[in-house]
C-alpha cells in the first residue's frame, strides 16, 4: 500500500512538469533566470548619481533604520506602510524622473518587492535597484 | 455516525481541501515571478533554482488537488500535499528563526498581509486535515 502511494505521488511528480515547462516556455522572455534581478534593471551608485537631480531615491527599508541614516534626499517607502507612504512618494513623482529603490545590503529582498509594486501597481517605468544596496552607498562613500 | 454518513463527511472535506490548493496553486500561476520572489525570501536555495520551483509547485499542487478532488492517485496526491505543507512549515519556522520578515506567498498576493502565526495556523490545520484524510482512506480500504 505505501509504495502504492509513493508511485501515485511520483506521477504526479511527473506528470506536473508538462505544464510547468509549458508555461515556462511561455514565460521564458520575462523572468531573469540566473539572477533575482535582472541586469538591466540594476545601477551602481555612480550610474545613479550620475542621473544628477533626475533621479528619486526611494528608500525600501524599515523605517527606524530610514531615520537613523538614508541617502540624502531619499524617500521612505516600504511594503509595511504601502498604502500610507505611496502618496507621498507620488507626490514627489514625475515621469522625466528615475526612481532607484534600495535596501539594506546586496541580499535584501525589499528593494526588489517596492520596485515591482511600482511597476506593477503604480505603472511607473524606469524604476531600477541600487546595486549593493545601503551598504554599497556607505562602501562607496568611504 | 454511521459508515456512509462518515464516508460522505470525509468525502466533503476531502473536496475542500483539494479546492484550497487547487486556489492557492492558481493564484501563483499567474505571478511567477512574485512567487518565486516569496521563495526566494526564505535565502535556502539558489535563485535559477527558485525560479524553476516557482513555475513547477503551483502546477504540482494543482494536480494534487484534483487527484485529491477526484480520487484519482489520491493517496499520491494526500503524501505530496502533505510533505508540502510540513516542509513549508518548516521553512518557515527556520525563516523566523534567522530574523527573516518573510512572505509565505502561499495563496500569492492573498496571502501578502498574513502575519507569520496566522499563516502557520492555516499549514497546522491544513496538516492535521490531510492527516486525517489518509488514515481514514486507510481505514476505508481495510474495512473494504
Amino acid at each position: 500500500m505505501k509504495v502504492s502511494a509513493v508511485r501515485q505521488a511520483l506521477l504526479l511528480i511527473a506528470l506536473a512538469l508538462v505544464p510547468a515547462i509549458g508555461e515556462a516556455i511561455y514565460f521564458r522572455n520575462k523572468v531573469s533566470w540566473q539572477s533575482p534581478i535582472p541586469a538591466s534593471e540594476l545601477v551602481t551608485v555612480e550610474q545613479a548619481q550620475s542621473w544628477g537631480d533626475n533621479v528619486i531615491w526611494v528608500d525600501a527599508r524599515p523605517e527606524n533604520e530610514f531615520e537613523r541614516d538614508h541617502i540624502p534626499g531619499a524617500i521612505l517607502l516600504n511594503e509595511d506602510r504601502w498604502n500610507e507612504l505611496l502618496p507621498q512618494f507620488l507626490g514627489q513623482w514625475s515621469p522625466e524622473k528615475r526612481v532607484v529603490v534600495y535596501c539594506s545590503a546586496q541580499s535584501c529582498n525589499a528593494s526588489r518587492d517596492v520596485a515591482k509594486r511600482l511597476r506593477d501597481e503604480a505603472q511607473l517605468k524606469n524604476v531600477f535597484i541600487l546595486d549593493g544596496g545601503w551598504e554599497g552607498w556607505l562602501k562607496n562613500k568611504r | 455516525m454511521d459508515l456512509p454518513s462518515r464516508s460522505i463527511l470525509w468525502r466533503i472535506v476531502a473536496l475542500i481541501i483539494g479546492g484550497i490548493f487547487i486556489y492557492a496553486g492558481v493564484m501563483k500561476i499567474f505571478d511567477p515571478v512574485g512567487f518565486a520572489n516569496d521563495i526566494d525570501n526564505y535565502k535556502i536555495l539558489p535563485w535559477p533554482l527558485t525560479v524553476r520551483l516557482a513555475f513547477y509547485l503551483p502546477w504540482l499542487e494543482i494536480l494534487c488537488g484534483l487527484a485529491v478532488i477526484l480520487g484519482l492517485l489520491y493517496r499520491g496526491g494526500l503524501l505530496i500535499l502533505t510533505m508540502l505543507i510540513s516542509i513549508f512549515m518548516v521553512a518557515s519556522v527556520i525563516a523566523k528563526a534567522r530574523g527573516l520578515d518573510i512572505t509565505c506567498g502561499c495563496f500569492g498576493h492573498a496571502s501578502r498581509y498574513l502575519s507569520f502565526f496566522g499563516h502557520l495556523a492555516l499549514d497546522f490545520v491544513l496538516l492535521a486535515v490531510l492527516v486525517a484524510l489518509w488514515f481514514t482512506n486507510r481505514a476505508q480500504r481495510q474495512e473494504l
